[in-house]
């Protein structure tokens, strides 16, 4: 850094000698010598210093300052290091560099990229720098540029922008723009408005305008101070008066009174004890013997014998404190001095926040049912496999991973995300589908009423599964990006936002339950596995294929579990790990619903879903603990109703 | 099973080979939750050992590579560095990223009294005499960060993001402390813990928004560590939340995670390291070419830890053959105040406490998935124990100086030579 400041030093030195030989040196400095009478505020640019510069080049009025600015922000702007020069260049990825001079356009010469730096301000610079900008594009032909100086403003308003403001709102006739200064022109007169009435309009105006702006604008104007006095002033705007003892501890109020010298300080324990201890005269402190005083009384009794012999400062005790406080008064002042405005801003902001509570309460319930149908997607798959064939496949996260997978590939083969999509999630079923029977036919056939051993054997292949896409993928997450039209989000205001994709995954688990449901109770498919589920032996002797719909059903839930990687997928991490996430969510939604039925796993992840959403409300800055506590109410709510939400009943629940 | 079968497969493979030879352990998960961010490391350490062996190997003799696997298992981790050292017989071992793997590696490398390079960012708090920390420490990076937030973003309200585990609570427990003794209130910071891998963000995303309803600059500080992030980020986007309203700087963020990512998005958030592949130096574009050529890859990105743990090769290489011996207890000595170049420019030193001097480095992202360097410190000092809390203001390591890593400086005396921590 030092080198860079005696270049720039050294540069500055040649400029100016090279100003006092021209003829012309009298002319008015170029935004060059501007910038490097101020070289190193450019260079090294920061939030709190940018300012003395920007006020040199706005009051300069060279006509090439706008650009400038605007480049400087948009880190176009490079330093030459030899000279110090600020420069632009026409290509950066270009080797050498082309320079270009700030004020004329001219070539200058060429650069390595290590002879130049480029100057890059941080975001509070850039904020500055866009806010400096406003008064230049405020007037400017395009109106989007115009709405770049309003959303500059909106970004860091300043007193200074709300004559420009009230200038253009005579003059505006973009329809975009005029909403845009419609929006911004009450906050600024909130802000920095001279007028009361006025601000007080502009208040009012915001009555149940529940959007963070309005918030943003009115919550400043109620932050107080808290300050002491031995009476109430009178011309202050009162935010309330404290109450020691009920507003706030006796003992800080107190430590207020004494931080204001309305009151002697306290004499903390340890200072009061040095003061004993330095007084021990024989054995005894005060005329007390030392080895009486075990006890705070005994400690008093000698402090005060102390201060009556002069011997120490006097300290308050109980009595003169409770005086003191009640002598003087606590009270908290509000920074906005108008009391009409705080009035008509707390006023506002009550019937405000009543509304965001409302709102925030309607948005939990979304975002409750938003986890509850990714569980559901998650589980459904296992609700046939587990739920209505009683296998407990520990490789049904594996098939959801793998299904994420298909998406993954399919779009790295099709460009265009929709249509990825729409190949990706039948493909995903016939690859799962896949999967799932030949797992079936070579595993878990030969398992069926052996939990244990199935339990055992799914878990290997999954961690085997898991494993092989481990080695051809690699361990890095895999991008499966969601089309445009899912990329976003849904906001009703400010406080009810949900992203599409999620509303998305919330259409799919609907679609999902109505097609699984119609199939198993409509078609005769579904009239043939509950047959054999619940009796083999007689399906098989009713001219049913038992080995053929077991089958079947298992490669029906791999494949609806491939379905749901893909749509996982889109808004997770496509990583190996994926299905093992989400695994015990899963057994937990089918268990909690209820073996063998799809509605109970639709109740299930509904309540789990809920349930753990209105945890993390409660307790919002551990996750985690929320998910713990959802495991223990599971583990609880299983004592009492082991076979879920909605219990197959008679014949249908086997044993 | 197939995890230890294939890990005991690689290490019988490296042990066929000659015996007379310099063996360098190198034990990262492969496999597992963090084999995301450890094989790279693995990767980086199999070419500065190829290097260093075309460059005539060290001390005359050939390096040998031992690769183990650490399965993203803590337990594991402590067998694995037990193997390496009673079975493989390893003179120095490259190892770790997350710090549970580090306390869980720690008692049996100063059991068997080995040397341990550790190449990432973590909490600080500790120091071992068998370990070399060449990542950075809190004043490294974190406490960088937050003075960038306040002086620099002027921000007043504060989301702490945690993945749950132990780096963050014990960043988060610092920077809380240090943001209250900036005069920051108790009521803008808000902290929040996840699990790893978790997904579901729109709730806590939607938490962060709120705060700025006072009408203060809300920044996030994030050490959400791994795949997390990738659903943090697409829920930050999905909301349309740009740098400009609430900025993020991540801690565990670097050029290899944000490859698994849409960084359009991101534009503009920041992350802290002490290096970024775009540092343009000569050192760095060295560097860069040699692993596009090691992996034959020219896509594939370097980062920080990468930079980590070339320092920590080429100071042991150098402390080696200054001792002129692979012998554990010599080369330690030779370690002190060994110096190497950074590959962001500067030197790195090996100081007293086991820790390095880094530049501190902040960086926005970029379309197209690097960093914009916007501020570059000088040379800091890493310091083991924070001075932002209380307990722990009052310790120091210096172990050539005072033989303790954790010497309270108030009684004058050594509180541990063993970690316990």
């Amino acid at each position: 850094m030092t080198r860079l400041g005696l270049f720039a030093l050294l540069g500055a030195i040649f400029l100016s000698a090279g100003l006092a030989l021209a003829p012309n040196a009298a002319r008015a400095q170029g935004l060059q010598d501007l910038l490097q009478d101020n070289s190193d505020l450019v260079a090294d640019a920061s939030r709190r210093t940018v300012g003395e510069v920007l006020d040199v080049l706005a009051t300069s009025g060279l006509p090439e300052v706008p650009l400038f600015l605007e480049r400087w922000a948009a880190r176009e702007v490079f330093q030459r290091d030899a000279d110090g020069l600020f420069v632009y260049v026409e290509d950066e990825d270009a080797d050498p560099l082309i320079l270009i001079d700030i004020t004329s356009g001219e070539v200058l010469g060429e650069a390595g990229s290590r002879e130049v730096s480029q100057l890059r301000p941080n975001g509070g610079v850039r904020r500055v720098i866009a806010s400096a900008l406003v008064q230049f594009q405020l007037g400017a032909e395009d109106p989007q540029a115009r709405l770049a100086a309003l959303e500059a403003i909106d970004d860091n308003p300043d007193e200074s922008h709300l004559p420009l403001i009230e200038e253009r709102l005579e003059l505006e006739e973009d329809p975009s723009v005029r909403a845009a200064l419609d929006v911004l022109y009450p906050r600024l007169t909130i802000a920095f408005a001279e007028d009361d009435a006025a601000r007080v309009a502009a208040i009012e105006a915001l009555e149940g305008n529940i959007s963070l702006a309005a918030r943003a604008t009115l919550n400043p104007l109620l932050t107080t101070t808290r300050d002491v006095a031995a009476e109430l002033p009178e011309d202050i705007n009162l935010a309330r008066v404290l109450e020691p003892g009920a507003d706030l501890p006796e003992a800080e109020a107190y430590a207020l009174l004494a931080e204001a010298e309305l009151a002697p300080p306290l004499i903390p324990a340890e200072a009061r004890l040095a003061i004993l201890e330095a007084n021990v005269v024989e054995g005894r402190v005060g005329g007390l013997p030392v080895a009486t005083l075990n006890t705070e009384a005994a400690r008093d009794a000698a402090y005060a014998a102390l201060v009556a012999e002069g011997l120490a400062e006097p300290a308050p005790d109980a009595e003169a404190i409770a005086q003191a406080l009640a002598d003087n008064v606590i009270y908290e002042v509000y920074r906005e001095p108008s009391e009409a405005v705080t009035r008509a801003a707390r006023a506002t902001l009550d019937g405000i926040e009543t509304r965001v509570g409302y709102y925030e309460a309607v948005d939990l319930t979304l975002d409750g049912l938003s986890l509850a149908s990714i569980y559901f997607l998650a589980a459904i798959g296992l609700a046939i496999t587990f739920g209505v064939m009683g296998v407990i496949n520990m490789a049904h996260g594996e098939f959801i991973m793998i299904g994420a997978y298909t998406g993954f590939v399919v779009q790295t083969l099709v460009p265009n995300e929709t249509a990825s999509i729409a190949i990706a999630i039948p493909l995903a079923f016939a690859v799962t589908f896949g999967l799932g029977v030949a797992m079936e036919r070579s595993v878990i056939r030969w398992l069926y009423h052996r939990p244990l051993e199935t339990l055992l054997a799914t878990f290997g292949i999954s961690i085997a599964l898991q494993q092989i896409v481990r080695q051809i993928f690699g361990p890095l997450t895999q991008p499966l990006t969601p089309p445009d039209w899912l990329a976003g989000s849904v906001s009703l205001n400010d406080v009810i936002s949900i992203s599409s994709i999620r509303i998305a995954i919330f259409a799919l688990g609907l679609i999902f339950f109505i097609v699984l449901w119609v199939i198993l109770n409509k078609t005769r498919l579904g009239l043939e596995v509950r047959a054999v589920t619940q009796n083999p032996k007689m399906a098989a002797s009713m001219g049913i294929n038992p080995d053929r719909i077991n089958m079947l059903t298992f490669g029906l839930g791999s494949g609806i579990a491939g379905i749901a990687g893909v749509a996982i997928g889109l808004f997770a991490q496509v990583i190996p790990d994926l299905g093992a996430n989400y695994i015990v969510q899963s057994f937990m939604t089918v268990v909690v619903g209820g073996v063998g039925n799809i509605f109970g796993t639709l109740i299930g992840a509904g309540l789990i879903g809920g349930l753990q959403k209105g945890i993390e409300w409660l307790n919002p800055s551990n996750t985690l603990a929320a998910q713990t506590y959802m495991i223990l109410f599971v583990i609880l709510f299983i004592q009492f109703r082991p076979r879920g939400i909605i219990a197959l009943r008679g014949r249908a629940a086997g044993d | 099973m197939k995890k230890l079968l294939l890990a005991s497969a690689l290490t019988a493979m490296t042990a066929t080979a000659a015996s007379a030879e310099i063996r360098v352990g190198i034990l990262h998960s492969l496999t597992g939750t963090m084999a995301i961010s450890e094989t790279t490391l693995r990767d980086v350490m199999l070419m500065l050992i190829e290097q260093q062996n075309a460059a005539g190997g060290l001390l005359g003799e050939e390096i040998v590579p031992v690769v183990v696997d650490g399965a993203s298992d803590w337990p594991t981790f402590a067998e694995r560095t037990r193997d390496l050292i009673a079975v493989e017989e390893v003179d120095v071992i490259f190892c770790c990223w997350t710090s549970s793997s580090r306390k869980a590696i720690l008692p049996v490398a100063e059991e068997l009294n080995t040397m341990v390079f550790y190449p990432v960012q973590y909490e600080g708090e500790e120091s071992s005499l068998n370990v070399f920390y060449t990542g950075a420490a809190p004043n490294q990076q974190a406490i960088p960060a937050v003075d960038y937030y306040l002086e620099e973003l002027g921000v007043e309200s504060f989301a702490l993001l945690g993945t749950d585990y132990v780096y963050p609570r014990t960043t988060n427990r610092i920077l809380e402390q240090y943001l209250l003794d900036a005069g920051i209130p108790a009521e803008n910071i808000f902290v929040n813990y996840t699990p790893f891998g978790h997904s579901d963000w729109s709730s806590i995303v939607g938490d962060v928004v709120a705060l700025g309803e006072t009408g203060e600059q809300v920044g996030v500080i994030s050490t959400i560590n791994g795949d997390a992030n990738v659903g943090f980020y697409n829920e930050l986007a999905a909301q349309g939340v740009s740098a400009d309203d609430i900025p993020v700087v991540a801690f565990s963020v670097g050029e290899e995670e944000l490859s698994g990512l849409d960084t359009e998005p991101l534009e503009g958030h920041l992350a802290a390291w002490n290096y970024f592949m775009s540092a343009d130096t000569p050192q760095n574009e060295e560097f860069i070419a040699n692993w596009h050529a090691f992996t034959g890859d020219d896509t594939r990105v370097t980062n920080d830890p990468m930079e980590a743990h070339y320092i920590g090769f080429q100071m042991w290489v150098q402390a080696v053959e200054a001792a002129g011996t692979t012998d554990i207890d010599a080369v330690r000595e030779a370690m002190y105040g060994i110096q190497v170049p950074n590959l962001t420019g500067g030197m790195a030193e090996m100081l007293p406490n086991h820790h390095l001097t880094k530049p501190v480095l902040i960086g926005e992202i970029r379309a197209d998935g690097q960093f914009d360097i916007i501020s570059q410190t000088e040379p800091v000092p890493g310091d083991a124990w924070t001075d932002y809390l209380e307990e722990s203001a009052i310790l120091v390591s210096d172990w050539p100086g005072l033989g303790c890593g954790m010497f309270n400086t108030d009684t004058e005396s050594c509180v541990q030579l063993q970690s316990n921590y």
